[in-house]
């Protein structure tokens, strides 16, 4: 069996006549926590979404488990998009089952899942309220339990903290901790770098869809003479920035 | 069609607990009880008034001048035959008469002259019903009751056509494909607009990513038509029921017409063909809401378009006389071939049965390859279209955007 789950080779994006990724070359290893890196604009969600079969790429390959990703493929999957929401006019219940339901679980498997789940974040009594009258947080949470709920193999986890409270940043980082343990390959897109240091394997630093730092955070904090992953991720933006003042 | 039978359920059974589509279901029975209800009452209250009135007395003087009036009738209805016409307008004016009539010497000439006191706006015309029965009662005896009949259009008549050696009635023959007109005009006035929002929730409520990584943007679209569809069917049996109750337990009080449905024909040809159309027209123009519905950010601005896609529909009822008395007018033929407007004169002039067989077939081909077309173009808009979460495609982007 291969050691690389996920492997890009020579991906290039466009837009119209805009190159949004240009010919980008990587691997994410089973098993491993994998953060792909970036300022906003730098390619990091266009790579996900061409991975995951919402774009196709102009060209280059992008494979799990040696195939382009299809929604009724072998690996199982958890997606936390950037962009996320839930239909809000529907009961947390109701939305758990269905996501459930179309990631392969039996209705009751499903059902049974989501109530442990709704169980373990004190949500029990909100199972048959709508969406919609759920706090900002409490939908947080809900998200995270669609986004596991099938004990996905892949877990991709795109700019998981943005917006979250603090109580529900503790759940996700356990959430990570616990899929770490099963053996399950995790992909963190951020540019929250503390997290990075903490959580991840290896990373891939983008900028202007490019690779700028790729390999473990050991070789690259050595790469650009010890400095944490903050001072790399300012140095290499701050260039770019120097580069558009002059 | 991976998971097409979760969407389909999820679908079908979120919509039925929405008590929005029990209104929406309910609203028109309602609406037509309603109507039935105020036109049962309104007959029943003309009845007894007009009773009450039949009934009533009234001091009433005739002058007759014509010579026709007979002095039975006169008594018949209580009138008193005065001559002096001035003195009897004056005592109708003082109150001291209810009614005074004059019937001049030339009646096909000059005008019967009615004077009564005020009885209210709707009760007034009774004294003038009252004028004309004392006329008719008059010459009743002089004319045969079969020319009475002739003079008051009261002759029944029976019609029977032959078409092809068989016979043929055309209204009748009209109800059985006509069906599939007025079911396709029902889903569209009812489920039009629910079509063209229906993809529009995804993208509102940023969920359209965590969705096409669990299943085809295909598969999501074909199980929300098909969803649309059953809840129709639903709609349209929520809609029928009490008002076919209604009809059968009421149709005799309503003085609603007697309609006989054990001998409709049944052209089974005909039918075919107008279930064909209507299959193909319901496709296209599901595809056409939902292409819209994808291509557009919020169900806000697809509700903008949504007067276009109605007026391409219903547009050509306008011309419904044109389809049944000039099919071979190149306006006619140019509605029915042309896809968009279609549905309407295609299933009328089957219903009516002046198609052709190259219409018939050229139509079906037309409007179901356009439908296919739609479809997958709807699939593609709701694919490339769904990430755009604030902004419009424009034609030039959906088709330029590789698959």
């Amino acid at each position: 069996m291969n050691s690389s789950l996920i492997e890009i080779k020579d991906f290039t994006m466009r837009f119209g006549s805009t190159t949004v990724i240009d010919k980008l070359s990587f691997d994410v290893k089973r098993g491993e926590t994998f953060g792909l890196l970036g300022s906003n604009g730098s390619g990091k969600t266009t790579t996900i979404r061409a991975l995951l079969g919402i774009y196709q790429p102009t060209s280059g390959s992008l494979t799990i488990d040696g195939a382009p990703y299809r929604v009724d493929g072998g690996v199982k999957l958890g997606y936390l998009p950037e962009e996320r929401g839930l239909y809000k006019k529907e009961s947390v219940i109701d939305v758990m089952v269905y996501f459930g339901q179309l990631k392969g679980l039996s209705r009751v498997e499903a059902h049974d899942w989501s109530l442990k789940y709704l169980r373990r974040v004190e949500l029990e009594d909100k199972a048959t309220t709508r969406l919609d009258k759920l706090s900002g947080g409490q939908q947080q949470k809900v998200q995270l339990g669609i986004t596991i709920m099938n004990d996905p193999e892949l877990l991709i986890l795109d700019e998981p903290t943005k917006g979250f409270d603090p109580v529900n940043r503790r759940l996700l980082m356990t959430i990570i901790e616990e899929h770490q343990k099963a053996g399950a390959t995790v992909i963190f897109v951020t540019h929250q770098m503390e997290e990075v240091e903490r959580l991840c394997d290896r990373i891939i630093l983008l900028k202007d869809g490019n690779a700028r730092a790729y390999g473990t955070i050991k070789a690259v904090r050595k790469e650009f003479n010890g400095a944490s992953l903050d001072d790399i991720f300012i140095k290499v933006y701050g260039q770019h920035q120097q580069e558009e003042i002059a | 069609m991976h998971n097409l039978g979760t969407v389909f359920r999820f679908e079908v059974v979120r919509t039925l607990k929405k008590k929005s589509f029990w209104i929406a279901a309910l609203a028109f029975p309602i609406a037509i009880s309603a109507i039935f209800a105020i036109i049962y009452l309104s007959n029943k209250t003309t009845d007894e008034a007009a009773n009450n009135t039949k009934n009533q007395q009234f001091s009433l003087a005739v002058t007759d001048e014509s010579g026709i009036i007979k002095p039975g009738v006169l008594k018949q209805f209580k009138a008193t035959a005065v001559t002096d016409k001035q003195a009897n307008i004056d005592n109708v004016t003082n109150g001291q008469l209810d009614a005074y009539f004059y019937y001049p010497k030339d009646l096909s000439k000059d005008r019967v002259e009615v004077y009564s006191k005020d009885v209210g706006l709707f009760n007034n015309g009774r004294y003038q019903g009252v004028s004309e029965a004392i006329l008719q009662a008059s010459i009743a005896g002089t004319v045969s009751p079969t020319t009475t009949a002739i003079l008051k259009n009261e002759v029944k008549y029976n019609s029977v056509s032959y078409k092809d050696g068989q016979q043929y009635d055309g209204f009748k023959q009209l109800i059985a494909p006509g069906i599939f007109l007025v079911l396709f005009y029902i889903l569209m006035a009812f489920f039009g607009n629910q079509m063209l929002t229906s993809t529009t929730e995804e993208k509102e409520n940023r969920v359209i990513e965590m969705i096409l990584t669990t299943i085809e943007a295909r598969t999501l679209v074909i199980g929300k038509i098909l969803s649309l569809i059953v809840l129709a069917g639903v709609q349209i049996v929520t809609i029928l029921v009490p008002i076919v109750a209604a009809y059968l337990l009421f149709g005799s009080k309503l003085d609603l017409p007697n309609i006989d449905l054990t001998n409709i024909p049944l052209d089974g040809v005909r039918i075919g063909i107008g279930a064909l159309i209507f299959v193909a027209s319901f496709m296209l123009f599901t595809g056409l809401l939902v292409a819209i519905g994808a291509a557009t950010p919020t169900a806000k601005e697809a509700g903008g378009f949504f007067g276009i896609v109605m007026t391409l529909i219903f547009g050509p009822l306008y011309a419904v006389t044109l389809f049944v008395s000039a099919p071979d007018s190149t306006l006619v033929r140019f509605l029915s071939l042309f896809p968009f407007t279609a549905p309407i004169p295609l299933m009328l002039r089957n219903a009516v049965g002046n198609l052709t067989p190259w219409e018939t077939i050229t139509g079906i081909v037309l409007l179901s390859v356009s439908a296919v077309i739609v479809l997958a173009i709807a699939v593609r808009l709701f694919r490339f279209g769904a990430l755009e979460y604030s902004r419009r495609l424009s034609v030039r982007e959906i088709f330029s955007r590789r698959t």
